[in-house]
């Protein structure tokens, strides 16, 4: 059965397809990580926790003056203030594995107050008109690099994982945008997948069986999906959505995979009903009949199986449409709530935006852009190998 | 016939396809003469190489899939329309010769009406004047017998049966009047009554315009009925070639031989008496054998016909050759 | 032939097919595919129907196994009138008729492999204890023509010919003793369409199988059959014996399609016998007999009703007013083959 699969005409000409197979490389890339995430190697508490100060620029930006002064007073103004509450506090701060180097707070605080005070003169003297000069620049310096010295980098693993957490930046609440970003992707896989398998299982189901039945069933389905085709889709999706506004399922996934489902099932059903009407006609399920086969024997059998090719067609094009939607409507705030997803980071990243920061929405953005780009390329070149047309 | 000069010479056409499974050729140096007020035969199966044979003539073949080999020469009117440019080729398809295809439901557009679908070939390949091209439109379909000419012209395809459309179709292609006419398998999609009306009708525009006729087809009572010479073609190779009389009274190649006594004859019945065939199907042209392309199915096949590819000899008759080493003698 | 108890009859069958339209969804007219049709086949008869395009002869042999329920009008299979059957009492008949269909690529399910096709069938109706099963379908795939390794392949990997020989294979499956053929060689090519005939008269005989062939090709029909029915937009308009087919038709258009046909050999070139004009529409057929648009021989008694099937002597019977009365039969039919010419 493989091998015949895969030494067959399509999958030889899909394999010579050379954006087709980085596309598949990077949607295997992504469902790694989905899975991984998934089973836990990213967990929710940790896209909501401090890994840094507030606005960390990503990797490949040099931080102004100022923001290099708002990074130092986070890391000295951290250490100072659990040392002033005492001991505890001082031992309990942990800004995701990064440690204070003191465990006493009055050891701490001899440190961190002379520290504190040439740091408020460089920032003073940064506020000045002409900012500061050379000799300033190199007391921040000097500043910026005891300020780390009162931290503590973990080592090993958590090492590692801290450092890669700080290369896209964190967002206005010190979070980390690599990992909410990484986060999302299993939340956009969740939706993708639910609300794509239900949509085509619903529009199969509903398709086949008016287009195989006809009559009144027919009539009835055709006359559900026009009425729902007529409103439009985003204020069927708003309406579906704010229908759980209050409900004990408020804040779970449901609400989006519900709105999805009942907008999403009209375009498999269409298609699908049509091909039924088609395939119907055809010699084989006459002869099928003249066997004195019965109706639901034909129609799951010899008839819904060679409408194969259309369902995996609208699972990946209803896969991508609901990784977009869910966007809009978390950004409307009707989507994903208690866990971050591409939408909600693009939505919170609108303040930022203004301040001129772009790491956060240019994360989710890019992070959206690769997936939806490479299944667009990839649905392409799968139905240039295998559509028969092509074949020939 | 042998004196006149021919209108259409064809040599060592070849014209190859690029496939997902490598280059096949379907048509493989074929070569014939077509002479002013001739209807010339060109029969086989399925993937035999007919349509290609004809669609090549006029480069009508999709060009990023297909390619002629160099040799290749269509010889027209003094031009090699093998190597005519796109712009050159256009002025000739339409105009000097032209084309009518198998299924008269979707050669024509359905959103046009008949006159006006007429009068745009009009417009491109003449300079008459608007209402001379609509005197002209309405003369054509007179002349290919159209009931009520002049009322069809405003009607739209669809109103029309499948014989009509097909008299439109010939009267589209002859509206220019045309040196060549090529008809692709024209009678194939229509009832056998309607076939008569048709065939009927291209043997008298053959008389009075003195057109020459490529008639494709896979119906041998077709050719017998209308064609004065026959090129029989075999998984993309020419293997006999022969006026009618000849071919169909004393055919030379085993294949022709026995396509021709796989039809049932009319009037001519005994139940339960099996029909000669011919065992097996055409040759995978993806898997041609070495040798005779026949050679499978062939009922007189030899050790030389398996190694050594037979070529298209006259074997003592010039008007009668057929590609084979050991063609049948009617003597 | 007509002495022996007729396997099948039909008797004044009808379809109608309802064209709806409008918001309502009302009837608003209806397609006159089958209108009135009497044939009678014997057991071991080979029976062809041939008609052109229109004509309604596939929607016949729909009817008669009950892919289309008719209109009115009774098909009876010894003596039981399949019309009244419900889907359950239907069963028993659905192995003894079988159909074999025209276009040998939507005829088979591409998903699934012959063996699999043959099983399901033999499954469904219990043909043969399980433990028999796979040499039965051995047995079948060898008996149309088939190689044993074809079990295994699925549709597209084999020929247009080779497919009708699975199609016929699926009938024969159940074991029927009556074949409706509906244009089975159509699609095929020449040298092929010859292979398909012959092992279908190969399985006839072998077999002992009743068989109605429907055909647009006169050739094939006279070739295979014992008798001809004529169709011509739902009417039977001849029904006689194949063995004299040119000498003895009678009915116009018989002689119309006879004429119509071009011969195999270009030393019998004629002139082809041309009917002028098109089939009238199914929709809106002319009063009296439909042929009238295009008869030569019409007449003003035939715009006012079909005439009847009138009982020539020999199983011919003829649908003419302008055909002479069976009284005349023997000087007629001199007459009728001396017009073939």
């Amino acid at each position: 059965m493989w091998r015949r699969i895969l030494g067959s005409r399509g999958v030889s000409k899909f394999r010579r397809d050379k954006f087709a197979l980085v596309s598949l490389a990077v949607i295997v890339v992504y469902l790694g990580a989905a899975i991984a995430v998934a089973l836990g190697a990213i967990s929710r508490d940790e896209t909501f926790a401090r890994v840094g100060p507030n606005s960390l620029v990503g990797f490949f930006e040099t931080p102004t003056v100022e923001q290099r002064i708002a990074y130092t007073d986070f890391y000295i103004d951290q250490v100072r203030t659990a040392g002033e509450r005492g001991d505890d506090a001082l031992r309990a701060l942990d800004v995701y594995g990064l440690e204070p180097r003191f465990s006493e707070a009055e050891a701490a605080l001899a440190v961190v107050e002379p520290l504190f005070e040439r740091f408020e003169a460089v920032a003073i003297a940064s506020e000045g008109d002409d900012g500061l000069d050379a000799a300033g620049l190199a007391r921040l310096s000097e500043v910026e690099r005891e300020a780390r010295t009162l931290w503590v980098e973990p080592s090993g693993w958590q090492g590692t994982k801290r450092a890669l957490s700080l290369q896209l930046g964190t967002d206005r609440q010190g979070r980390s945008i690599l990992l909410r970003a990484l986060y999302s992707i299993k939340v956009a896989a969740q939706i993708g997948l639910v609300a794509a398998l239900f949509s085509v299982v619903i529009g199969t189901a509903l398709g086949g069986a008016a287009a195989y039945f006809g009559g009144v069933v027919d009539h009835a389905i055709v006359w559900l999906y026009s009425t729902f085709s007529a409103i439009p889709y985003i204020v069927l999706l708003m309406v579906l959505a704010s229908m759980f506004l209050g409900s004990p399922v408020e804040n779970t996934l449901i609400p989006v995979y519900v709105a999805f489902c009942m907008t999403f099932w009209i375009g498999p059903c269409r298609v699908i009903r049509g091909e039924v009407m088609k395939l119907r006609e055809l010699e084989y399920v006459q002869a099928a009949t003249t066997l004195g086969f019965g109706r639901m024997r034909i129609l799951l059998r010899h008839v819904l199986p060679n409408t194969l090719h259309l369902m995996f067609i609208n699972f990946s094009l209803l896969f991508i449409g609901a990784i977009k939607a869910e966007v809009i409507l978390s950004f409307l705030g009707l989507g994903v709530k208690d866990q971050p997803s591409w939408g909600v980071m693009i939505k919170e990243a609108g303040q930022e935006v203004i301040g001129g920061f772009f790491w956060q929405i240019g994360a989710a953005t890019f992070f959206m852009f690769v997936l939806v780009l490479a299944f667009n390329v990839l649905s392409d070149a799968l139905q240039d190998a295998f559509d028969p047309k092509h074949v020939g | 016939m042998q004196e006149r000069t021919p209108i259409l010479e064809v040599r060592n056409l070849s014209t190859s396809f690029r496939t997902d499974r490598g280059v096949v050729t379907a048509v493989d140096d074929v070569s014939f003469d077509l002479f002013r007020g001739e209807t010339l035969g060109i029969v086989g199966e399925s993937g035999c190489g007919k349509t290609v044979t004809s669609k090549s003539i006029l480069r009508l073949l999709p060009e990023h899939l297909s390619f002629h080999s160099p040799e290749s020469r269509v010889m027209f009117e003094g031009r090699n329309l093998a190597k005519l440019s796109e712009r050159q080729m256009r002025s000739v398809r339409g105009d000097r010769i032209a084309m009518i295809f198998q299924e008269p439901m979707t050669s024509l557009n359905p959103v046009f009406k008949i006159g006006w679908q007429l009068d745009e070939a009009l417009r491109y390949h003449t300079d008459l004047d608007r209402s001379a091209r609509r005197r002209r439109a309405e003369e054509m379909l007179d002349l290919v017998e159209m009931p009520n000419a002049k009322e069809r012209l405003d009607e739209y395809p669809h109103q029309l049966s499948g014989g009509m459309r097909q008299r439109v179709m010939i009267a589209m292609a002859l509206c220019c009047e045309p040196d060549i006419l090529i008809a692709d398998e024209p009678t194939t999609a229509l009832d056998v009554t309607i076939q008569a009306q048709i065939l009927r009708l291209m043997e008298n525009l053959k008389r009075e315009l003195d057109t020459a006729i490529i008639l494709i087809t896979h119906d041998l009572g077709v050719v017998a009925q209308v064609a004065d010479r026959v090129l029989v073609m075999y998984a993309g190779r020419v293997i006999e070639e022969g006026t009618v009389f000849d071919l169909f009274r004393a055919p030379r190649h085993p294949y022709t031989k026995a396509l021709l006594d796989s039809i049932p004859r009319a009037g001519n019945r005994r139940r339960g008496q099996r029909l000669a065939t011919i065992p097996g199907i055409v040759p995978n042209l993806f898997e041609l054998p070495a040798g005779c392309r026949f050679q499978d199915r062939c009922l007189h096949v030899e050790e030389r016909c398996r190694t050594e590819e037979p070529a298209h000899l006259a074997h003592g008759d010039e008007t009668h050759p057929a590609r084979c080493h050991f063609p049948l003698d009617h003597a | 032939m007509s002495s022996s108890q007729p396997l099948l009859e039909l008797e004044n069958v009808v379809k109608h097919f309802p064209v709806r339209g409008g918001i309502l969804n009302r009837v608003v007219s209806r397609v006159h595919a089958v209108n009135g049709v009497t044939l009678s086949v014997a057991r071991g008869e080979t029976l062809g129907i041939v008609g052109e395009s229109g004509c309604g002869k596939s929607t016949l042999g729909k009817c008669i196994v009950q892919l289309h329920r008719a209109t009115s009008g009774a098909v009876r299979y010894e003596g039981t009138d399949l019309t009244q059957l419900g889907h359950g009492e239907l069963m028993p008949f659905r192995r003894k008729l079988q159909m074999i269909f025209q276009d040998p690529y939507s005829s088979l399910n591409p998903r699934q492999t012959v063996g699999a096709l043959l099983a399901e069938v033999i499954r469904f109706h219990s043909i043969v204890p399980r433990a028999e099963e796979s040499l039965f379908i051995d047995e079948l795939i060898q008996k149309v023509g088939l190689r044993p390794e074809s079990r295994d392949k699925y549709p597209h990997e084999f020929s247009g010919g080779q497919r009708q020989r699975i199609g016929i294979a699926r009938a024969l499956a159940v074991k029927p003793d009556f074949l409706v053929a509906d244009e089975p060689v159509s699609a095929l090519d020449v040298s092929i369409q010859a292979q398909v005939l012959n092992l279908l008269m190969d399985l006839r005989d072998e077999l002992g199988l009743t068989l109605i062939f429907i055909s647009h090709d006169l050739k094939v029909v006279e070739h295979f059959c014992d008798r001809v029915a004529v169709l011509y937009l739902g009417h039977v308009v001849e029904e006689l014996s194949s063995d004299e087919l040119h000498a003895t038709a009678r009915h116009p258009y018989t002689r119309a399609l006879l004429g119509a046909n071009p011969i195999n050999d270009p030393t019998e070139r004629r002139e082809l016998a041309v009917l002028e004009g098109d089939v009238p529409s199914p929709y809106d057929p002319p009063p009296g007999c439909p042929f009238t648009t295009r008869c030569p021989l019409v007449e003003d008694v035939c715009h006012t009703a079909m005439p009847p099937l009138v009982d020539h002597g020999g199983g011919a019977r003829v649908a003419c007013y302008a055909v002479d009365a069976p009284s005349e039969v023997r000087p007629a039919r001199e007459a009728g083959a001396s017009s073939a010419g």
